[in-house]
Order: C-alpha cells, then sequence, then structure tokens
C-alpha cells in the first residue's frame, strides 16, 4: 500500500495525516496498534508504521477538524482526560494522536460499551479505560493524574458544568486545552441549538479563553466544537462547587 | 497549623502536608489486589495501619482534608474528628507533588481496576437478566425465522430435498431445545431481580422491560406512560401514536378484544409501573394483588363498555 507515501503531517499534529485525493482531503491518524480495525475504519501500512482513517462522519473530532477547527489539538507525548469515551471510536484515535508516550484516560459509565473499550484498550497501549461517571471526578481521582488536556464527549443535559468541573479537577493548569463535543439535542427543547451554544459558551467563557466554535453539520447534526484554553480563573474555587442541579428528566445512568 | 491532606493515588494512600513537604506514601493494601479492592469497593479494605498511626500522630492544630468522600468515611470511622473532603483548591495545592507512577505500572493498574469493575458490575443479578433477555429475543427472531422459511420451502418429490428438509428440521428443534432451556433460565432469574413486575406481566415481558429501561432503577422511576410505549416502533404523534410495545406480548393481552387492547396496555401500564417500582425500592410482595385488579379489568373489557 504505496498510498501512505502521500501522507503529510497536518498543522503542528506530527501523527495526523492529511492525504489530499483528487476531488476531496482524508485525514488519517497513526495508529499506536495493530490491525485488525477497531470499528471497521481503512487501515493503510508503510514501512511498518500503520495508519487508520479517521472518519468525519463517525467521529466529532473529525468532523470539527474537517470544518476547521484552529484550536489545539492532542499532541504527541500528551496526557489526556476522554469523557464519554464509549466504545472508544474517537478515544482510540485521540490515543493515536498522544502516541506510545501519551496516555489517554477514558472515562465510560455505561457497562456495555465500557467492555468493549475494555478490550479495545488491552491493545491500544496508550488507552486506560476508568468505568465512572464524569458527574462524579472523585471517584476517579485516584486514578488519573494532572492532565495536559480534557476532551468531552457526554451527552448529557449537564454537558457543559460536568467538563468545567473535571477540568478544574484535573488539567495541569492555566494554558491546557479543553475540548467539548457540544451536542445540543440532549440539552432540552427549552432553546434551539444556537440558544444552546450561546449558553455553553456564556458558560466557559470566564473559565476558557473560547477559539470559535464550529458547527459539526451535516456529519453531526446539533452538534458544535467548543473549547479553548483554560483561564487561571478556571481553578478559582468560586466556581467549582457543587454541580447545579439536573434539569428535567434524571439521566438514568447507572453507578459502576 | 497547617493542612494535612489525605488522597489516594495509584496503589499507594498519600499524606501531604501544605506548605510543600514532600508526601508520605502508605500502601493501599497489602498486596496490589488489595489496592485495586480500595479502587473499586472502598469500603472493602481496611485503611494501612501505618496510615491510621501517622494520622493519630499529627499535631492537634494539623486539618485534616481528605481527597474523596470514601477516604473522609473510612478516617472518620476509625475516629478521626472534623475531616472533611478537600476543596479543589486545596486538592491542587498537593496534587502535583504526588510522585507520578512509572508508566507501565500505571497501566497495569489502570486495566485491572478496569478488569475488576467491569467483572464485579456485569456479575449482579440485574446485568446477568438483561443480557439473558437480549439473548432470548435474538434467538426467538432466529426460530421464527427458520420456521417461516420451513414453511415456504417445497421439498415434494425430490429425495435430496426431503432429505436436505429432515435435517434441516433436526437442526431447528435442536435450536427450540436450546431457546426453551433459555427462557426457562431466563424466567428463573426475572423472578429472583423483578418478582412483582413478572407476576403482572409475565416473565419474559418484564425481563425485555428490564432490557429495554437499561436496569431495575431506571425502569422504576419511569412513568407508566412512557413504559406503555417501552420498545414500540412506530413513531409518537397526536393522531395515531402507537398504543403499545413490548406490552403487546404481556400477560393476558390475547384474552382483550382486538379493539380494546390499546385501553388494556393502558391499564397494564399503570400497574407495571408500580410493580417495578416496588420491585426498585420497596422489594414488597405486592404482585397478587396487582394480578387482581389486572383480572378485574381484563373481565371488564371483554364485557366491553357498560
Amino acid at each position: 500500500m504505496s498510498r501512505a507515501r502521500s501522507f503529510r503531517p497536518f498543522r503542528q499534529s506530527p501523527r495526523l495525516f492529511e492525504v489530499r485525493r483528487a476531488d476531496r482531503s482524508e485525514l488519517w491518524t497513526e495508529a499506536v496498534g495493530a490491525p485488525p480495525p477497531v470499528y471497521g475504519e481503512r487501515w493503510a501500512e508503510s514501512e511498518g508504521r500503520y495508519f487508520r482513517a479517521f472518519d468525519p462522519a463517525r467521529s466529532k473530532l473529525s468532523a470539527a477538524i474537517v470544518r476547521g477547527w484552529a484550536g489545539d489539538l492532542p499532541s504527541a507525548g500528551d496526557r489526556w482526560l476522554y469523557l464519554g469515551a464509549a466504545s472508544g471510536t474517537t478515544a482510540s484515535h485521540v490515543a493515536d494522536l498522544v502516541g506510545p508516550d501519551g496516555r489517554v484516560l477514558a472515562v465510560e459509565p455505561s457497562v456495555r460499551p465500557f467492555a468493549r473499550l475494555l478490550l479495545l484498550a488491552e491493545r491500544w497501549p496508550s488507552l486506560l479505560p476508568i468505568l465512572g461517571d464524569a458527574r462524579e471526578p472523585r471517584s476517579y481521582l485516584p486514578l488519573v493524574p494532572l492532565v495536559d488536556g480534557l476532551y468531552s464527549d457526554v451527552a448529557q443535559p449537564d454537558q457543559v458544568e460536568l467538563v468545567r468541573q473535571n477540568a478544574a479537577f484535573f488539567l495541569r493548569g492555566p494554558g491546557a486545552p479543553v475540548l467539548l463535543a457540544l451536542k445540543t439535542p440532549s440539552m432540552g427543547r427549552d432553546a434551539s441549538a444556537q440558544g444552546h451554544l450561546k449558553r455553553a459558551e456564556e458558560l466557559l467563557a470566564p473559565v476558557l479563553e473560547l477559539e470559535p466554535s464550529v458547527r459539526l453539520d451535516p456529519f453531526h447534526r446539533g452538534h458544535y466544537f467548543v473549547g479553548g484554553r483554560a483561564r487561571p480563573e478556571l481553578f478559582a474555587d468560586a466556581l467549582t462547587g457543587a454541580l447545579s442541579p439536573r434539569r428535567g428528566r434524571s439521566p438514568g445512568r447507572r453507578r459502576p | 497549623m497547617g493542612t494535612v491532606v489525605v488522597v489516594a493515588r495509584g496503589t499507594s494512600i498519600y499524606l501531604a502536608r501544605d506548605p510543600p513537604e514532600l508526601p508520605a506514601a502508605f500502601p493501599r493494601g497489602p498486596d496490589p489486589d488489595a489496592a485495586v479492592l480500595a479502587q473499586i469497593d472502598p469500603g472493602a479494605v481496611a485503611l494501612p495501619p501505618d496510615l491510621v498511626e501517622a494520622v493519630r500522630g499529627l499535631k492537634s492544630d494539623d486539618h485534616l482534608l481528605a481527597g474523596d468522600g470514601a477516604l473522609a468515611r473510612a478516617l472518620s470511622r476509625i475516629g478521626v474528628r472534623g475531616i472533611r473532603e478537600a476543596t479543589v483548591a486545596e486538592l491542587r495545592a498537593v496534587l502535583p507533588r504526588l510522585p507520578l507512577a512509572p508508566a507501565a505500572r500505571e497501566r497495569e493498574f489502570a486495566l485491572r481496576v478496569a478488569r475488576a469493575a467491569l467483572e464485579r458490575a456485569l456479575n449482579s443479578p440485574e446485568e446477568v437478566l438483561i443480557t439473558l433477555a437480549r439473548e432470548e429475543e435474538r434467538v426467538e427472531r432466529a426460530l421464527g425465522r427458520e420456521d417461516r422459511a420451513m414453511a415456504s420451502f417445497l421439498a415434494a418429490g425430490s429425495p435430496a430435498l426431503r432429505e436436505y428438509r429432515d435435517a434441516w428440521t433436526e437442526t431447528r428443534d435442536r435450536l427450540e431445545r436450546h431457546h426453551g432451556r433459555l427462557v426457562a433460565l431466563l424466567e428463573r432469574s426475572a423472578r429472583a431481580v423483578v418478582p412483582n413486575l413478572s407476576t403482572v406481566v409475565g416473565e419474559k415481558a418484564a425481563a425485555r422491560l428490564v432490557a429495554a429501561a437499561g436496569g431495575v432503577a431506571p425502569l422504576g422511576r419511569m412513568r407508566s406512560a412512557r413504559l406503555q410505549l417501552l420498545g414500540s416502533r412506530r413513531r409518537p404523534s397526536p393522531e395515531r401514536g402507537p398504543r403499545y410495545g413490548l406490552l403487546y406480548r404481556a400477560a393476558r393481552m390475547n384474552d382483550v378484544p382486538l379493539g380494546r387492547r390499546g385501553a388494556y396496555a393502558r391499564s397494564l401500564a399503570a400497574l407495571a409501573a408500580i410493580a417495578a417500582r416496588a420491585d426498585a425500592t420497596t422489594h414488597r410482595e405486592i404482585g397478587p394483588m396487582l394480578v387482581a385488579r389486572r383480572d378485574r379489568r381484563v373481565e371488564a373489557l371483554r364485557r366491553g363498555r357498560p
């Protein structure tokens, strides 16, 4: 497969590649594990290195890059906390990006997706699974050292609060990036998608230096990619008290 | 006076003092297995004795804080007074000074915790019931498919095809026996996990409801209107939405005249919601009482409108 030779590194990320085809360009990540594919994605091999297609239709992170996300991305050697890893589709690519010397600590509360995540982690050296609820950061405090970045893809009404709480606990300090794949349909019917985005940005603006948000349509309907670098205010106690009471339907998540 | 933070990290518990001082480490248990257990079930492992000693030896004006609620509870259980959870800022004052485990050891510990936590979560009777319910649904579908295929298979006249059909029948019968054993297992499991719901709607429907809701607790929180439509395929709409989902296969649905089944589903959902609530919370036996109400309703619907 000589295709890999036309790979060129994307921006500053040494493990993310852009492949230009006649009509479009594709994103690929250099795999830290070996085949078989994690979720049916395409693989390529070149000089003993493996690459995996990073499909914007499957992953919100990929869609964000395709739609022009200008903020930070996970880079080689980093330690990232990943909330809402599910069975590890995007988490495996984040683990690719941080490379064999980095770490992705992937938190997932539901048992069945977690079983698949664990199977993947056993053969994916930079991925560490944690069965836990992102609403209770203290429950996984013993497993998570300070991290270089936080990625969240939690489809829950309180996803923004939850990101702020986890960021205050675990980010290494001001300047560390926070990336949030915001799912507005999970946030209630009391506002439009743009309304929810605006609310989320207002909540995050005091604690993050926000990058321009990116709309993920048509790859992921009703989703936005929001994030930026932590401000020192994020770590002040006044902002990191108890979570606000949950709104609406009870989340119905089981704790481990 | 200073603050001292007790915080667990990996296989150790650290006693970290602010203003800065190198944190003292105490192994979380006598062996790695105990440290894994301490992480997934904090109440199950006693605090390390030398940590207890060190905590008792603190000066009286030292302010003791715990990294998480489990540690705070464990320390107050051994008689430490006035301990509370550290705030984020208090925690962050000591977290950067905790030593990092070597990457291989960190990974090893995290994977062992993950395996143990998953095993524990999947071994609960509730998760076994959910797995059995999904499996039974799959096998039942497979059996139905075989039966339909067999009914439309033409073998008359050809000895080779007849022989093939006999072999096929044997395979199908084996699948049916497998299904029967699976159903027996499922019914036993459902009677143990959701006894009241099983009595009201039948074991199979009860198991499927639990699986669709994702557990007994979520099902217990559900309103009857939602429970009635659980598992329905049609889109809810004000004109002609679905009237039943999984409940269509519930007890005594076939005794109700066709036009009244929506009404029966509504009543049955109300009773099932009560039963599920009892199974999730009080664990009291209310099945027979609900069955009596259910059967009265069936009789009323059979007699027709008064």
